[in-house]
């Protein structure tokens, strides 16, 4: 089976978070960028159908702009996963989804896919909307939420479960697929040491973004623009309830949140 | 080495060693210090994910880093727990005579197969009557036909109860002096090899050490490293390798006390405020840091040297002296910001107060190496 | 401006979803007096919500009658929207933010090439063709603004950051989509069965408008019960930090943070749990976070709005308890 994995680099969660100093956008300076916690299930969940499937290759691709985005691919690498693509972003990056799926779907069309797997990146919260419109362009169905995604090896298809508010679905659907994991259920394994450094030396194919702009054409103008970036004002601190009793706190801690707070019916 | 960053590779390595640390040790370190716990299965993990055998070339099957990508490595494993961290390295100290003593053929017959699979190593010399004397060793090796027979005990040795391997140190001849000091390996399942009991420590609790006896313990003379006589210097070129990633140890152990104390200042409240917005809390901080930095670049600075080729005997002694000195202040002080928490052992400093302790002791006693850095910075005037 | 915005309709047990009652208000917003607002309802059995739609104001309905589309996910149900947006010279499609609603507007953003964003939290009108949106980013952590250039524009709305519009009285009448042929390929997936929810105790994580998490300081996984009460006397969902479903105390599908769910519900309640920066990201974005810990110092009191230092075994029976009082609910 040919698996696909669609990862990005995103600030690590630590960061501490700035505007640049036009306030459009977040601060990249000094921020340290990772494969997401959600990527790192992605892979995981790639390389456990390829040990399932014998013959199967898993490949990476990322699009984003140097050297963040070929970092990610490396850990990718190193995680066991069989090649990697690099679709090159303009410099300072491009946060257009329709942008980042349709560069994604023109770079998959010369990478081998059947199933498609994307994570729903807490980092940047984009939440599916490019697994699915790379799914539209590539005329696949898609599905989030997922879990205890099989292979069934008699029928080349996909089984998996997605709970919903109905209850919890079983499906199955034929490749080709894509799949938005939206929770880390299984344990991503942790790249060895030696995998690593040999992840250093190996290729990684590049798509520069001249030529993913000229094939998008008119589509590679951005119609989704960063106007703003803001922090929340800053939490100062909880406001400490003061009590003698158990009982005394619950009636305050009541009494503040349907009068003050405003939250409790 | 102006430039002080850290390529991607080694931002790699780190962040390994980092995630570890963090998700796999430090969850463990109260536990296994306060019982005194060897968790077996922590280092078996380290192991898998390639963060033992730092130093063993990779055609042999170990890592094959440099002593900067190795101090990367150890002091991140440092800031998980000071004593699993000497434990995890320790194999590097009881290869590395290996390394650079043996021949191509010792060195493919011992190393490949003990890196293959988990195993562990120690380093033999430190005896009852002789730490820092070295020279003064009293294990005998009494050559009998194509065997040395090994009499004697060791004391102190990291890992012994746990070592399926030795690198032991005993003299051919005590008239020698340490002209007569010789290096063996000695596999642990040999007659008359017998760790002892676990000791109850200060700290490096979940690190294993014990005595281990030799009575009439049988050696292949091809299980000799080196040419006799030659083991003192082999002992010597060895901690002059693993010295500088103590120093990193060290570093970890400060920066751990460092990180737990900034963090408790911000949010511990006196006279109205957070105890961070006081001045004698401040200056602590800014003492501590001032520290814990310059322990690290002096580390970073004896592992570039030893990786150009040099022997860097001065710059690791400073940083080992230093960086252990350092530890110990730092920690002290973060227990004092911690005031009456500090001093218990449900918070996590006390602890590494008496981790860092060791770092002043072992590996070269820090007595030694002011001698040491004396002689070294008197040799550039004379 | 007489902007035509549609709005898909999403259906829980036959009833329009709150988030796509959400969805109406907003698109009521972005037409103004001079615009119009259109439904867009696919599957079987839709008489219901075409009411519901009406009484939300909206009188005209696109209908695509077509069981398969009752299970069949956002692709195949984009086909039709299309169809349906092109019909009525729409220049906004809105749907509510559930993860159907994310999805669907992720396929439009190609089959309808429109400009497009999940999560909004605010949509007004930059100028007659350009909407600025508001949504967070960075697990709430921070909040961006973006300019959409029309003449095409998807949007997702977050649960929960809009009012409803109130009911009225008002017919809605249908018209059918008879659109373009679903492909195959997106019908080809099959839903085999619905089991019901484990312990359907409380709403979906995801969705609720109060969550109550529990932490390590719970103890063991008898203890995380009363967390669980807690939340039963709120009616509201369950969450736990790592440190308990690492330790087995709960299933994954519990743990709220960087590698769980990301919550941002009307109130947080976070019971014996530090404040790690791994938990804080998936509920740093709730309107209201009240923590309950017996560490002074626990960093979860940094971003918390109202405190209790406390043992959590007398605070939270006591707090169940008077919620309980106060709800009118019998004690136990």
């Amino acid at each position: 089976m040919e698996i696909a994995v669609l990862i990005k680099p995103v600030p690590e969660a630590e960061t501490r978070l700035r505007a640049r100093a036009d306030g459009t956008q977040l601060d990249a300076e000094g921020v340290k960028f990772v494969l997401a916690g959600y990527d790192e299930s992605a892979i995981e969940q790639a390389l456990l159908l390829r040990e399932a499937t014998p013959g199967s290759k898993v490949r990476a691709l990322a699009f984003g702009p140097a050297p963040r985005t070929e970092e990610v691919l490396r850990a990718a690498l190193a995680l066991g996963v069989d090649e990697a693509t690099w679709v090159e972003s303009p410099a300072e990056g491009a946060d257009d989804p329709g942008i980042v799926a349709r560069a994604l779907a023109f770079a998959l069309a010369r990478v081998p896919h059947e199933l498609l797997l994307g994570g729903k990146q807490a980092g940047d919260d984009e939440e599916g909307l490019v697994t699915a419109a790379i799914a539209e362009s590539l005329g696949i169905v898609d599905f989030g939420t997922v879990v205890n995604l099989r292979v069934d090896s008699a029928t080349g298809s996909l089984t998996f479960q997605r709970a919903t508010e109905e209850g919890v679905e079983s499906w199955t659907a034929p490749l080709p697929c894509a799949i938005a994991l939206q929770q880390a259920w299984n344990d991503p394994r942790t790249a060895k040491l030696p995998n690593i450094l040999k992840s250093r030396k190996m290729p990684i194919a590049k798509i520069p973004w001249a030529e993913v702009s000229a094939a998008l054409g008119e589509a590679a103008r951005p119609r989704s623009v960063a106007e703003r970036f803001e922090l929340p004002p800053a939490r100062t601190g909880a406001k400490m309830i003061e009590y003698k009793s158990p009982e005394e706190a619950a009636e305050t801690l009541v009494r503040i949140l349907r009068e003050e707070a405003k939250v409790f019916p | 080495m102006p430039d002080f960053s850290l390529t991607p590779e080694q931002e790699s390595l780190r962040d390994l060693a980092r995630k570890f640390a963090r998700t796999e040790m430090a969850p463990h370190a109260a536990e296994c210090d306060k019982a005194g716990r060897f968790p077996e299965e922590i280092y078996r993990r380290g192991w898998e994910l390639g963060l033992m055998n730092l130093n063993v070339p990779t055609e042999y099957g170990g890592s094959g880093l440099s002593v900067m990508d190795q101090c990367l490595i150890v002091e991140e494993l440092a800031q998980g727990c000071g004593g699993m961290t000497t434990s995890i390295i320790a194999n590097c100290l009881a290869l590395e005579p290996i390394i650079l003593g043996g021949t191509a053929e010792q060195r493919a017959q011992w190393l490949t197969p003990f890196c293959a699979e988990y195993h562990l190593a120690s380093f033999c010399l430190t005896e009852p009557g002789g730490g820092s004397d070295a020279g003064a060793l009293k294990t005998r090796a009494r050559k009998e036909g194509d065997h040395y027979v090994l009499d004697g005990e060791k004391c102190f040795i990291t890992n012994a109860p746990h070592a399926s391997l030795y690198t032991v140190f005993a003299t051919i001849d005590p008239q020698l002096g340490h002209k007569g000091i010789t290096a063996f390996i000695v596999p642990r399942d040999t007659r008359g090899v017998a760790p002892g009991k676990d000791e109850d420590k200060m700290g490096h609790r979940a690190s294993s050490t014990s005595t281990v006896h030799f009575e009439g313990v049988r050696v292949p003379v091809a299980n000799r490293l080196g040419a006799e006589g030659e083991g003192f210097s082999i002992a010597m070129r060895t901690l002059d390798q693993t010295r500088t990633p103590i120093g990193a140890l060290a570093t970890g152990i400060g920066q751990a006390a460092l990180d737990h104390a900034a963090k408790y200042a911000l949010g511990r409240r006196s006279f109205g405020k957070p105890i961070a917005e006081h001045q004698a809390i401040q200056i602590k901080l800014a003492n501590m840091v001032q520290s814990i930095r310059a322990a690290r670049l002096l580390t970073w600075q004896a592992a570039v040297t030893i990786d150009r080729g040099e022997r860097g005997s001065l710059e690791s002694a400073i940083a080992k002296c230093f960086a252990s000195d350092a530890a110990m202040r730092v920690a002290d002080d973060a227990i004092q910001i911690f005031g009456g928490y500090g001093y218990m052992k449900e918070y996590p400093v006390e602890k590494l107060l008496r981790d860092a302790k060791l770092t002043q002791i072992y590996e070269g006693a820090n007595e030694i190496q002011r001698i040491v850095i004396s002689k070294e910075l008197l040799r550039a005037y004379a | 401006m007489t902007p035509s915005i549609l709005v898909v309709g999403e259906r829980l047990s036959g009833h329009l979803t709150s988030a796509t009652r959400e969805a109406v208000g907003v698109a009521l917003g972005l037409a103004g007096p001079e615009g119009s607002v259109v439904g867009f309802l696919a599957g079987s059995s839709l008489a219901l919500s075409v009411t519901e739609f009406g009484e939300l104001g909206v009188t005209r309905i696109r209908t695509r009658e077509d069981p398969r589309l009752d299970a069949a996910g956002a692709g195949a149900i984009a086909v039709s929207v299309v169809a349906s947006a092109e019909a009525v010279s729409a220049s906004v499609i809105v749907t509510g933010g559930t993860e159907f609603g994310r999805d669907l507007t992720g396929r439009l953003a190609v089959r309808w090439n429109a400009a497009a964003a999940n999560g909004v939290t605010e949509a007004t009108w930059a100028d007659a063709s350009a909407l600025r949106v508001r949504r967070p980013v960075y697990g709430g952590r921070a909040t961006e603004t973006r300019r959409l250039t029309g003449p095409r524009i998807a949007i997702a709305i977050r649960p929960h950051a809009f009012a409803e519009p109130t009911a009225g009285a008002a017919t809605a009448t249908t018209e059918p989509d008879s659109g373009p042929e679903i492909p195959d390929p997106l019908l080809a997936a099959r839903r085999s069965e619905v089991a019901a929810a484990g312990s359907s105790a409380g709403p979906a994580l995801s969705d609720a408008s109060i969550v109550v998490s529990g932490g390590r300081g719970v103890r063991d996984a008898n203890g995380f019960r009363l967390v669980e009460e807690l939340a039963a006397s709120l009616g509201a969902a369950v969450g736990a930090s790592r440190a308990v479903t690492d330790a087995g105390w709960r299933p994954s599908s519990f743990q709220v943070g960087q590698t769980g769910k990301a919550v941002s519900p009307q109130l947080y309640i976070a019971v014996g749990i530090s404040g790690a920066i791994q938990h804080i990201v998936g509920m740093v974005s709730s309107r209201v976070i009240v923590a309950i810990n017996n560490d002074s110092t626990a960093p979860i009191f940094r971003v918390a709005d109202y405190g209790i230092v406390g043992d959590l075994f007398q605070i939270v029976p006591a707090l169940t308890k008077e919620i309980r009082r106060v709800r009118g609910l019998p004690a136990n």
